[in-house]
C-alpha cells in the first residue's frame, strides 16, 4: 500500500475491502460538498481524511456514520450495504472533536451507555467498562464527572465509550484539534497503539498534515468534495500529483518552466515544477553540505529572511530573480546564516516534481 | 500594621441596588413580619390561629396552591415543547417567535384580562364561534377552568424565555453520539436530554409557581372578589372599606412568603440529587 493514485482510491485496498464507498454524493443547496466519492478501505487499516476546512472530509465521515443523509451513493461494511440504515444499526463508533460526553453522567456511566442501550447485563457491563477505562489509562477516574477531567482525559473517555461496543469501524472527527500540543502528541501515540492492538478499521479526519503522516496507513487528501490523491505518507509528501496537492502538502516551492530552467541549469518543458524546501541545498562560507548526486550548476543568491522552526531553519533566498524557501537542519548558533549572506543554491533535480 | 479594608470599586456599583432592595424589599418584609404577630397592641399568634380555623382562608390558600400548581405544570410542559420546536427552527422564524414570546410575556394584568374577556368572555368572539360550531356547550371564563386557562396563558411565554437557553445548550453531538451508541429518540430524552435540562426545568417551575401565587391584577380584573385566592384576600384586608385588617393581611402575606420559601427549598433539594447536571 505504498502507491499514490490521482483519482479513485480503490486500487490500494486489499482484494476484499472492508469499507466500500461508491459514488457518495452530497450537496447543500447548489453547493456540492461530496462529489461521487469512491473508496475502498481494508480491514484494520488506519485511513486519514486530510484537507482544508470545507473540503468535505467531516461530511464524508458523518455520511458513513449515518448522521448526514447522502444524495446518492452506497456504503458497504463487510459486504453489507448500510446506506439506508439508521446510525443505531450501523455498528460504527465515533469520537467527536469536542468529546460530546454526556454531562449528567459519570465517566463510567458515559462509557457504559452503549452497553446499556444493548441491554448488556450489569455485571458484564461493569467488567467491560473497567477494561475500556484501563485501555485508555483512566481506570482511577471512573466515578468522576466529565467536567472534572482535562481535555485530553475527556477525549480518552470518549474513545473508551466509542470502543466499548466493539464497533466494526471507528470514525474520529478531528479528535485532537481541541487539545494543546503536548497532550496531542501523547494521545496520537496512544490512539495508534490502541488501534493496532484492536486491529480496528479507523477513519480519522484532520487538517493537520503532520498528524496525518504520523498516524496513517493511508492518507486521502481531499479538496472541494473530491479525493485529490491518496497513498501512504511518503508517497503523498514526495510525489504530489497536482497543484492543489502541492498547495496543501509541505511548503513546496513552485516554479514555471523558465524559472525551473534557470535554477536547474538546463531546458525544462512543462507547466509547473514543485520542489520541496529540503530538496534545495545552501552552500556558503559557513556551510558546505554534501550535495545530491545530481545538484545542477547552482544559482547565486542572498538570504532575504530566516525563520527558526525548532530543529529546522527556513531561509528565504532571492536568487537570480527567483524567490524560494530552503530548509536546513538547525545544527546550532554558529551554523546559522544571517540576512544578506551570499549563498549558492543547488537543487536535487531527482526530487523535482513536474505537475 | 493592619491594612484598612478597601472594597473594590465594582462593589460601589451595587450600592444603589442594595438601597432599593433594602427600602422596597427588606423593609416591607420586616414590616409584614412584625404586623403578622401584632395583636391589639401586644404580640401573639392570633392571626395565624384565625387563618387556620377559618374555612374561608384555608380555601384561599388551597385554591392559590391548586391554580399555581396546575398552571405551572401545564405552562412548563407547553413551554418545553415550544422550546424544543424553537431550537429546531431556522433563523428568521425563530427570531420572530422569540420576539413574539418576549412581547406576550409582558402582556399581563388588566390588558390581558380584557383581551380574554373579548375573546372568551360570555359574549367573546371565540366563545360564540365555538358555541355556533357546536364545539362547546357553554364556556365560563370566570370559573376555575377559565382562570386556569388565563394563568397557563401567561405562564407559557415566561416558561419559554426561561427554558430556551437550556434547550439551546443541548448539544447536537450528544444526540448524535447517543444514536451511534444505539439510543433511540426516547432513550436520548430519558437518559441525556431531560437529565441535562433538569436543573433548568426545576428552577423554571419554581419561578412559575411564585409567579402564579403572586398574581393579582389579572385575576382581580377578571373575577373581582368572586374567586377566593390568597392575593385577593390580602388585597381586601388592606384596601377593603369594611374589613380593614392590615395585620391579618400581613399574616396571610407571611404564609405566602413561607409557601414560596418552601418551594425554593424543594427545588434545591431536587437539584441536589443531580451532581453532574448543568456542568458541561
Amino acid at each position: 500500500m505504498t502507491s499514490s493514485s490521482p483519482a479513485s482510491p480503490t486500487a490500494d485496498a486489499s482484494t476484499s475491502p472492508y469499507l466500500r464507498l461508491r459514488g457518495v454524493h452530497k450537496s447543500y443547496g447548489d453547493t456540492p460538498v461530496l462529489q461521487s466519492i469512491d473508496a475502498d478501505i481494508a480491514r484494520g487499516e488506519f485511513v486519514t481524511l486530510l484537507g482544508p476546512s470545507g473540503c468535505g472530509k467531516s461530511t464524508l465521515l458523518r455520511a458513513i456514520a449515518g448522521l448526514t443523509p447522502m444524495d446518492a451513493g452506497d456504503i458497504e461494511v463487510a459486504g453489507e450495504t448500510i446506506t439506508h440504515l439508521p446510525p443505531q444499526r450501523r455498528d460504527i463508533g465515533m469520537v467527536f472533536q469536542h468529546y460530546a460526553l454526556f454531562p449528567n453522567m459519570s465517566v463510567a456511566d458515559n462509557v457504559a451507555f452503549g452497553l446499556k442501550m444493548r441491554r448488556v447485563d450489569a455485571a458484564e457491563r461493569r467488567e467491560r467498562v473497567e477494561q475500556a477505562l484501563a485501555l485508555v489509562e483512566l481506570d482511577t477516574h471512573a466515578l468522576k464527572s466529565p467536567h472534572q477531567l482535562s481535555g485530553g482525559q475527556r477525549q480518552r473517555v470518549a474513545l473508551a465509550r466509542a470502543l466499548i461496543t466493539r464497533p466494526r469501524i471507528l470514525l474520529m472527527d478531528e479528535p485532537l484539534s481541541a487539545l494543546d500540543a503536548k497532550i496531542r502528541q501523547h494521545l496520537r501515540e496512544q490512539l495508534r497503539e490502541i488501534q493496532r492492538q484492536l486491529q480496528l478499521t479507523t477513519l480519522f479526519v484532520t487538517h493537520d498534515q503532520e498528524e496525518a503522516m504520523m498516524l496513517s496507513d493511508r492518507i486521502f487528501l481531499m479538496g472541494e468534495g473530491h479525493i485529490l490523491q491518496h497513498g501512504d505518507a511518503e508517497s503523498l509528501y514526495t510525489r504530489p500529483n497536482s497543484e492543489a496537492v502541492v498547495n496543501f502538502v509541505g511548503a513546496y516551492n513552485r516554479f514555471d518552466a523558465e524559472q525551473a530552467s534557470r535554477l536547474l541549469g538546463r531546458d525544462i518543458e512543462g507547466q509547473c515544477f514543485a520542489l520541496r524546501p529540503e530538496a534545495l541545498y545552501l552552500v556558503s562560507e559557513k556551510s558546505a553540505p554534501a550535495l545530491p548526486a545530481n545538484p545542477g550548476p547552482g544559482c547565486r543568491g542572498t538570504i532575504a529572511a530566516r525563520q527558526l522552526l525548532g530543529s529546522i531553519v527556513r531561509y528565504r533566498i532571492e536568487c537570480e530573480g527567483l524567490s524560494m524557501n530552503v530548509d536546513t537542519l538547525n545544527r546550532g548558533v554558529r551554523s546559522l546564516m544571517t540576512r544578506g549572506s551570499d549563498v549558492v543554491v543547488h537543487a536535487d533535480i531527482d526530487e523535482a516534481r513536474l505537475l | 500594621m493592619r491594612r484598612r479594608f478597601r472594597p473594590p470599586l465594582a462593589l460601589w456599583w451595587l450600592l444603589p441596588f442594595a438601597l432599593v432592595f433594602g427600602a422596597f424589599q427588606l423593609a416591607p418584609l420586616g414590616y409584614v413580619a412584625l404586623g403578622a404577630f401584632r395583636v391589639d397592641g401586644g404580640w401573639g399568634l392570633d392571626h395565624f390561629r384565625e387563618i387556620a380555623t377559618s374555612a374561608f382562608y384555608r380555601q384561599a390558600i388551597l385554591r392559590s396552591l391548586e391554580i399555581a400548581l396546575v398552571s405551572s405544570l401545564l405552562g412548563i410542559v407547553i413551554a418545553a415543547f415550544a422550546c424544543y420546536g424553537l431550537t429546531r427552527t431556522g433563523g428568521r422564524v425563530r427570531r420572530v417567535l422569540i420576539a413574539f414570546t418576549n412581547m406576550t410575556s409582558n402582556f399581563a394584568g388588566v390588558p390581558l384580562a380584557f383581551a380574554f374577556i373579548i375573546l372568551l368572555g360570555a359574549n367573546g368572539t371565540l366563545t360564540l364561534a365555538l358555541e355556533r360550531l357546536g364545539l362547546v356547550d357553554t364556556f365560563n371564563l370566570y370559573s376555575r377552568t377559565g382562570l386556569m386557562i388565563i394563568y397557563t396563558w401567561f405562564q407559557v411565554p415566561l416558561g419559554i424565555l426561561l427554558l430556551l437557553p437550556a434547550f439551546a445548550g443541548l448539544r447536537r453531538e450528544w444526540r448524535e453520539a447517543a444514536s451511534l451508541l444505539g439510543a433511540g429518540r426516547f432513550d436520548y430524552w430519558r437518559h441525556i436530554g431531560l437529565p441535562a435540562l433538569w436543573p433548568s426545568l426545576v428552577g423554571t417551575l419554581s419561578i412559575l409557581l411564585a409567579n402564579a401565587i403572586g398574581t393579582y391584577a389579572t385575576v382581580f380584573a377578571l373575577v373581582g372578589n368572586n374567586y377566593n385566592l390568597l392575593t385577593i384576600r390580602i388585597a381586601n384586608l388592606v384596601s377593603g372599606d369594611l374589613f380593614l385588617q392590615p395585620d391579618l393581611a400581613s399574616a396571610l402575606s407571611l404564609i405566602t412568603v413561607a409557601l414560596l420559601t418552601l418551594m425554593t427549598l424543594i427545588q434545591q433539594r431536587l437539584m441536589r440529587g443531580r451532581p453532574h447536571a448543568g456542568k458541561r
